[in-house]
């Protein structure tokens, strides 16, 4: 008896609680048809009933958590002006930071992406998103007029079909500190041997030469990227070739590690720079207490933003990695790319409007100029058209920078390989830095990580 | 004799009074330097010193974060879905425990075993598969969502909690109960659930504790802002490479006040719930 009372209650429960889960849903979805079908009644016949007065929400699953400032506010500032002149459309957007996203854009990929998404054009990333089918193929020619830097496109297609767009093009530089140079007598270097031997001065000074973000491991990839290209001049041959046989016998890469090694031994970076985060790092640049501090060209908002002291934001100017005496790269071979972007999801329902706003985000006085007017860094577009002689120093340094580069390194060496190699040299790279794994046993984990 | 004994325990309390204040002291530091973090601005914070004296007390973080980081609606979400997990964690493991240790039924050893089973099971690795089903019976993005794993991965611990303590309560008393004409039910809720109140307090701050801080789960299920909990109102200052994280801090501060607060509220209870539990189980 007991027993039969308790199956049926529990019984009971399970059945409550499932059909609450369902007309809490179904009642809803009717409420939402029954508005839209309100709203469609109400403009009736004062409209002609064609397609672009439905009411379309479009989905944005976005890395920009922060909406308020920085790219996120871009990002929000473009949709804003979308939905304002498109009322018809509502953008509803999702935000998580790096690792949360990639997470949950797994399980998206299970079973139905957001509309448009944000992605990366790196094969650690894209390689298995395209794999599995889930972004739209977008038509090369019709952004023929959007001012693309060449090249930028490369790193979203596959087999030829084009299946995102880049955001910006990311600068890998030294950021110093000129009053403090001027104020001690220290000079940019031209060389790596100078660069050494001033990281060397700076240290006995008792200052910290470089902030390094050694804890997230990508700073220091490019590090070893950058001195790649200073070594042999352009690696992008090379590194795909290591990868793809999981080989790096070659001695250029051998070369390199050491200079990284050579670079952390002579106490070019603070202590315990190999746990410290990208805040951490730089907070010491802005604090005054390093003279350097390497990072992408995004931080040149650096210069613009209030809550660094005076003495500092105004004084940041930057350089590249200098070149090795007798290396083959020149100083103005540089550590660039075009990461982030967005892209269109292949299952979308509403793919045309999906891919109207992915349009409308790429309108050059769009992410372009904004982004340059906010100073998050340099589009992947054509910008010049929006300078305005206002530009902060640093600012006109990266422009020219990338103006007169004379090769440019691609997608750096982390993001070359699949996720698992990415994985693998992002945490073993400070135990090549620090000493204490050789630069063999660093290749060999590299090269297992590739198979 | 009796001075020099007297002595001795005054100093004795002497030493306990400077050992307890001493941990106590370690205890609250962490709080109380979330709180002294969270009034400076963000470039103060990476300053040699343990604690810092902020040039100004920037209390707008804490506007920051209630306004931007959509503090009170992520509160709500936050208290209610917790709530709900406390109070059906509650219900299920009373009746559970009842059932697998008063009631004699064949499989009664065997059920336990399973639901403690659970406590093997790691979070992570039922997030894509739990989100798939989720999907296809369209729960996704509802407050079922979050309750349904909350319940479920808390449960194994309140019933393992609640056996160990059932099993102390005297039997003779369900027999008066019985005697008196109490049925089941009324035995369980009447008679035996206001004999468990450690063992309630302990299950229900275990169960808010850990409940209150997931985020993995809420990021994955959840897409619009109608559910999110609290530590989403903390992703909102996360930008693409660096973070505001003195607002972050305020984020952090107003999250860990109502977790503080239950904890004080129950806290007399909670070290009489474990001991017992742990003996008698």
């Amino acid at each position: 008896m007991k027993k039969r009372v308790l199956t049926i209650l529990m019984a009971i429960t399970l059945v409550i609680s499932l059909l609450a889960g369902c007309s809490d849903k179904s009642a809803k979805t009717d409420n939402a048809t029954k508005e839209n079908n309100k709203a469609e009644a109400t403009k009736g016949p004062t409209q002609s009933p064609n397609s672009s007065s439905d009411k379309i929400t479009l989905k944005l699953f976005s890395n920009l958590p922060d909406r308020k400032n920085g790219q996120g506010l871009i990002e929000q500032m473009i949709i804003d002006e979308y939905t304002n002149k498109n009322p018809n459309v509502t953008i509803e957007v999702e935000a998580l930071d790096e690792e949360a996203y990639k997470t949950k854009f797994r399980a998206y990929a299970m079973n139905g992406m957001p509309d448009v998404v944000s992605i990366w054009g790196q094969p650690s990333f894209l390689d298995e998103v395209l794999e599995a089918g889930v972004l739209a193929e977008l038509k090369e020619s019709d952004y023929a007029n959007y001012g693309f830097v060449s090249g930028s496109l490369e790193g979203f297609k596959k087999d030829g079909k084009l299946y995102g767009l880049p955001r910006n093009t990311d600068v890998m530089a030294f950021y110093y500190n000129e009053k403090i140079f001027n104020d001690n007598g220290w000079k940019v270097p031209n060389t790596f041997e100078e660069f050494l031997d001033l990281a060397k001065q700076i240290k006995d000074a008792g200052m910290i030469p470089v902030a390094m973000d050694g804890g997230d491991g990508w700073p220091m990839a490019i590090y070893l990227t950058d001195l790649l290209v200073r070594i042999n001049g352009n690696c992008s041959e090379l590194i795909s070739k290591g990868i793809r046989s999981g080989d790096f016998s070659d001695p250029v890469f051998k070369e390199a590690a050491e200079l990284l090694r050579k670079s952390a031994e002579v106490g070019m970076f603070q202590t315990g720079y190999d746990s410290q985060d990208y805040g951490t790092a730089m907070n010491l640049f802005t604090n005054g207490q390093s003279a350097m501090f390497y990072m992408g060209s995004w931080e040149a908002s650096m210069a613009l933003n209030k809550d660094i002291s005076e003495d500092v934001r105004s004084n940041v100017r930057v350089f590249t990695m200098p070149a090795l005496a007798n290396g083959k790269g020149k100083q103005t071979d540089i550590a660039a790319w075009n990461g982030g972007g967005y892209a269109v999801s292949a299952n979308s329902e509403v793919k045309d409007e999906a891919i109207k706003f992915l349009n409308f985000m790429y309108q050059q006085d769009k992410l372009s100029k904004y982004g340059w007017e906010n100073g998050v860094g340099m589009s992947a577009q054509d910008q010049s058209a929006y300078m305005t002689g206002n530009e902060t120093i640093l600012q006109k340094q990266f422009t020219d920078i990338v103006k007169n580069a004379t090769s440019v390194s691609g997608t750096p060496f982390n993001d070359c390989g699949t996720s698992a190699f990415k994985t693998a040299i992002e945490s073993e790279i400070q135990s090549l830095s620090n000493g204490t794994k050789s630069v063999d046993e660093f290749y060999k984990a590299l090269g297992e990580a590739c198979k | 004799m009796d001075e020099v004994g007297k002595k001795k325990s005054r100093f004795g309390r002497y030493l306990l009074w400077f050992i307890l204040i001493c941990v106590a002291v370690i205890q609250i530091f962490p709080l109380i330097w979330l709180v002294n973090f969270s009034i400076a601005s963000s470039n103060e914070m990476f300053t040699s010193g343990l604690l810092i004296i902020p040039k100004k007390i920037q209390l707008g973080n804490y506007y920051k974060a209630f306004v931007d980081g959509h503090f009170l609606l992520y509160l709500k979400n936050s208290a209610l879905i917790n709530g709900f997990a406390v109070i059906l964690v509650l219900i299920i493991s009373i009746m559970a425990a009842f059932a697998c240790r008063k009631m004699f039924w064949k499989l009664s050893g065997f059920v336990k075993i399973v639901l403690l089973l659970g406590m093997m099971i790691p979070i992570h690795a039922t997030l894509l598969p739990n989100y798939k089903i989720y999907h296809v019976i369209g729960l996704t993005d509802t407050i079922w969502a979050l309750l349904i794993p909350y319940v479920a991965f808390s449960l194994p611990q309140g019933l393992f909690l609640m056996s160990g303590f059932i099993e102390s309560i005297p039997v003779e008393l369900e027999e008066a109960a019985v005697m008196d004409g109490c049925g089941i039910y009324r035995i369980v809720f009447r008679i035996i659930t206001p004999m468990l109140k450690p063992s309630i307090a302990t299950v229900a701050i275990m169960t808010f504790l850990n409940n209150w801080n997931e985020f993995m789960m809420a990021s994955t299920y959840l897409s619009t802002p109608k559910w999110k909990t609290l530590p989403f109102s903390i992703l909102e200052f996360t930008g693409q490479y660096s973070s505001n994280y003195a607002v972050q801090f305020a984020v952090m501060a107003l999250t860990a006040a109502p977790a503080v607060i239950v904890y004080v509220l129950l806290n007399k209870h909670i070290t009489k719930g474990v001991a017992l539990g742990a003996v008698k189980g």
